[in-house]
C-alpha cells in the first residue's frame, strides 16, 4: 500500500477541529511526506487531535484527510490494519508478558495467528528485548515499555506508524537509542513515520520533514534542511572572567561601536551578531574580544533551528 | 538457520538473522479483529492464562451452574422416569433458576473485567488505533461475555436435555427433542444476551472493577429488592416485575417454551416488550458512554 503513495501519505486541506468554542486545528494544509516526518508543537498545539483524525477516531469539523490514499472517515478499519501506533500513556496491562501483548494486537490489526506469534518475537529482538519477550509488562521499566510500544506499532508490517511522545520519560541513553531504532525502521525497512513530539532537538535529530503546530495552526512544514541550517550573522558565546569585570559587556559595546546588532537575553553569554558578512562579523568579534580581555568559547556561524520558527510564530 | 546433516561440519553453522519481513498476506480485517478481542477477552473473564487466584471464581460458578443439571440426571438415571410423579424434575426453563444466584454474581464480579480491565490499562486507545471501530470493539465485548454466560447458562441445560434422553425421559420424537433444543439455545442465548448488556452498561461508567461490581450488583438485586418491596409491602401490581432484571429475563425464558413461568399474572407480550426495554436501555448507555471513548 505504501508502495503506491508517491507524493503524500497524509494530505490534509483546509482541516479545523473545533470543539465547543474551541478551535484545535485551523484550516491546516498539511502534506506529510515519505520518509521521518516530526509533528512539533507544544501541549495544546493540536498534535493529539491532529492524530486522531488521521486514524479516523475523530470527523474534522471542515476539511479533508486523505491518509495512505484512503478516506480514514469512510475506510477507517481498512486504513488502520495498515498503520501502527504508539500511543503516549506508558500503561499495560501488568500481568501480561510482552510477547503475548505484542502478539495479540499484530493478530488484532489482521496478522494469522501463526504469524503474528513469529512477528511478535521478530519485532521485540528488533528493538532490544528479545531476551526479555516473555517477561511481564508490569516487571518492565519505562525505556523497556516504550521499546514495547514501538514492537507492537511495527508488527504488523504497516505502512505508517504514528508515535505520540515516543521518548517521554527515557533517560539520554534510552532516548539516543529510541531515536535511531525509529529513524532505523524507516530507512532500512521502508516504514514511514509521524512523530509527535514537543522535543524540537530530537526532531531536528532524525526527521526528514517537519509539520510545525502552533495553537491549532500550521507554522511551517516542509523538508527539514529547508527550514533550519545557517542563516546570515555569527553566533558566540563567551566565557565569564572573575578578574575582568564585564568583560561581556564590553564585547558587546564594541561590537554595537562597529555597526553590528546584538541579540541576546539578558545575563546570558551566547549572541548572535548580525549586520554583516560573516567574514567581517567574525573579525569585528576577534578585535572586540582582544580589546575587552574577554575569553571565547565558541563561534560559529549562526545556524536556524526549529525553536526559531516558533519565536517568529510568537512575534 | 542452515540446514546441518548428520555429518556436515558445525564450523559451516550460520545463525539466521530474519530481521523485519515485509508482510504480503492477506489480513484478516474487522472480523479477524473482532474474533481476536473477543478470544481475548473470554480468556481474560475465565482466568485461562493468568495467575491461578484468577481462575478460582469463574470455576466455582461454573461448577455451580453445572451441579443441578447433574444431581437432576443422577436421579433421574437412579430412581428412573417417574420421579416423584415429575414433580420434582424442573423443566427446561427452570434448570437455570437453581443457580441464579451464582449466575448473578459472575454476572457482577467476573464480567465487568471485559471493559473495565481496558480503560485501565489503555488497550481501548490501542484497539481503536485497529481495524476495530467503537461500535465492533463493543459488539466483541458482548460476543465474549454473552458466549462465557452461555457456559453457565445454556450448557447446564442442553447437558440435562442430552442425560434426560440418555435416560429416556426426554422429549418425545425428533421433532419435540429439537423444538426443545431450539428453545434452550434461543431462551439461553436471550438471556445471555440482556445480562451481559446490563453488565456492561453498568461496568462502563467507572475504571475501577470494584466499582463497576458493585454497581453491577446493586442495580440487578437492587431493583429486585424494590420491586419486592412495592409488591409485597405496598399491594403494587403485578407488572412492576417488568422492572426487575433478574427475574424478567428468565420469566421470558419461560414463555419461549410456551410455559406460564413464574409471573402467570403477567401476560406475555408485556414480559416480552420489557426485556427489549432493557436491550435498549442496556445497550443505549453502554454506547452513550463509549460514543467519543478513546479518541
Amino acid at each position: 500500500m505504501g508502495d503506491d503513495v508517491a507524493v503524500g501519505v497524509i494530505t490534509a486541506t483546509g482541516l479545523s477541529m473545533v470543539f465547543g468554542q474551541q478551535r484545535a486545528l485551523d484550516a491546516l494544509d498539511v502534506t506529510v511526506q515519505p520518509g521521518v516526518t516530526g509533528l512539533v508543537g507544544a501541549n495544546g498545539a493540536g498534535k493529539t487531535t491532529f492524530m486522531s483524525i488521521v486514524l479516523g477516531l475523530r470527523a474534522p469539523t471542515v476539511g479533508v484527510v486523505e491518509v495512505l490514499g484512503l478516506d480514514p472517515m469512510r475506510q477507517g478499519a481498512e486504513l488502520r490494519s495498515h498503520v501502527g501506533y504508539g500511543p503516549e500513556r506508558n500503561i499495560f496491562p501488568e500481568d501480561m508478558p510482552a510477547s503475548d501483548f505484542v502478539k495479540h494486537l499484530a493478530e488484532v490489526r489482521g496478522m494469522p495467528r501463526s504469524e503474528a506469534r513469529s512477528r511478535a518475537s521478530d519485532a521485540l529482538w528488533l528493538v532490544g528485548l528479545g531476551e526479555e519477550r516473555f517477561r511481564a509488562l508490569g516487571t518492565m521499566s519505562t525505556g523497556q515499555r516504550q521499546r514495547v510500544k514501538l514492537a507492537q506499532a511495527i508488527a504488523a508490517d504497516p505502512s505508517l506508524i504514528l508515535l505520540d511522545e515516543p521518548t517521554d520519560g527515557l533517560d539520554p541513553v534510552q532516548r539516543d537509542e529510541m531515536l535511531a531504532l525509529i529513524k532505523q525502521i524507516s530507512s532500512e525497512y521502508g516504514i514511514d513515520v509521524l512523530l509527535s513530539s514537543h522535543l524540537l532537538e530530537e526532531v531536528e535529530r532524525i526527521c526528514d520533514h517537519v509539520v510545525a503546530l502552533d495553537a491549532g495552526r500550521l507554522i511551517a512544514q516542509g523538508r527539514l534542511v529547508d527550514l533550519i541550517g545557517d542563516v546570515e550573522g555569527v553566533t558566540i558565546e563567551l566565557a565569564d572572567i572573575a578578574d575582568v569585570p564585564d568583560s561581556v559587556g564590553a564585547v558587546i559595546g564594541r561590537l554595537h561601536a562597529a555597526g553590528l546588532e546584538v541579540r541576546h537575553e539578558p545575563e546570558a553569554f551566547v549572541m548572535d551578531v548580525l549586520g554583516a558578512s560573516a567574514d567581517d562579523i567574525a573579525d569585528a568579534v576577534r578585535d572586540a574580544i582582544a580589546d575587552s580581555s574577554a575569553r571565547v568559547r565558541r563561534i560559529e556561524p549562526r545556524r536556524r533551528r526549529l525553536e526559531d520558527l516558533f519565536e517568529a510564530a510568537a512575534l | 538457520m542452515t540446514s546441518t546433516g548428520a555429518g556436515d561440519s558445525t564450523d559451516h553453522a550460520e545463525i539466521l538473522d530474519r530481521g523485519y519481513r515485509r508482510f504480503d498476506g492477506r489480513r484478516s480485517g474487522v472480523a479477524g479483529a473482532m474474533r481476536s478481542v473477543a478470544w481475548h477477552t473470554t480468556r481474560s473473564v475465565l482466568g485461562l492464562g493468568r495467575k491461578a487466584r484468577h481462575k478460582v471464581f469463574p470455576v466455582v460458578v461454573v461448577v455451580i451452574a453445572f451441579l443441578p443439571a447433574v444431581i437432576f440426571i443422577g436421579l433421574t438415571l437412579i430412581l428412573g422416569n417417574d420421579l416423584f410423579d415429575g414433580e420434582l424434575v424442573p423443566e427446561f426453563w427452570e434448570l437455570p433458576r437453581n443457580s441464579i444466584a451464582a449466575t448473578v454474581l459472575f454476572v457482577g464480579l467476573v464480567a465487568p473485567e471485559a471493559l473495565v480491565r481496558d480503560r485501565r490499562d489503555g488497550m481501548l486507545s490501542l484497539y481503536l488505533s485497529t481495524p476495530l471501530t467503537r461500535l465492533t470493539y463493543l459488539l466483541s465485548k458482548i460476543a465474549s461475555v454473552t458466549g462465557v454466560l452461555s457456559i453457565i447458562v445454556v450448557a447446564p441445560t442442553i447437558m440435562y436435555l442430552l442425560g434426560l434422553t440418555f435416560a429416556s425421559a426426554g422429549p418425545d420424537g425428533f421433532r419435540d427433542w429439537m423444538l426443545a433444543l431450539v428453545r434452550i439455545l434461543v431462551s439461553g442465548i436471550a438471556v445471555s444476551v440482556l445480562y451481559a448488556l446490563i453488565s456492561l452498561a453498568c461496568s462502563s461508567v467507572t475504571d475501577r472493577r470494584a466499582f463497576a461490581s458493585v454497581s453491577v450488583i446493586m442495580i440487578m438485586f437492587g431493583l429486585l429488592t424494590i420491586v419486592d418491596i412495592l409488591i409485597g409491602s405496598a399491594d403494587g401490581s403485578e407488572y412492576l416485575r417488568l422492572l426487575d432484571p433478574i427475574n424478567i429475563p428468565l420469566e421470558m425464558s419461560a414463555r419461549i417454551f410456551g410455559a406460564d413461568g413464574v409471573y402467570p399474572e403477567i401476560a406475555t407480550a408485556p414480559v416480552y416488550l420489557a426485556n427489549l426495554g432493557w436491550f435498549v436501555v442496556a445497550a443505549s448507555a453502554l454506547w452513550l458512554r463509549y460514543r467519543k471513548a478513546g479518541a
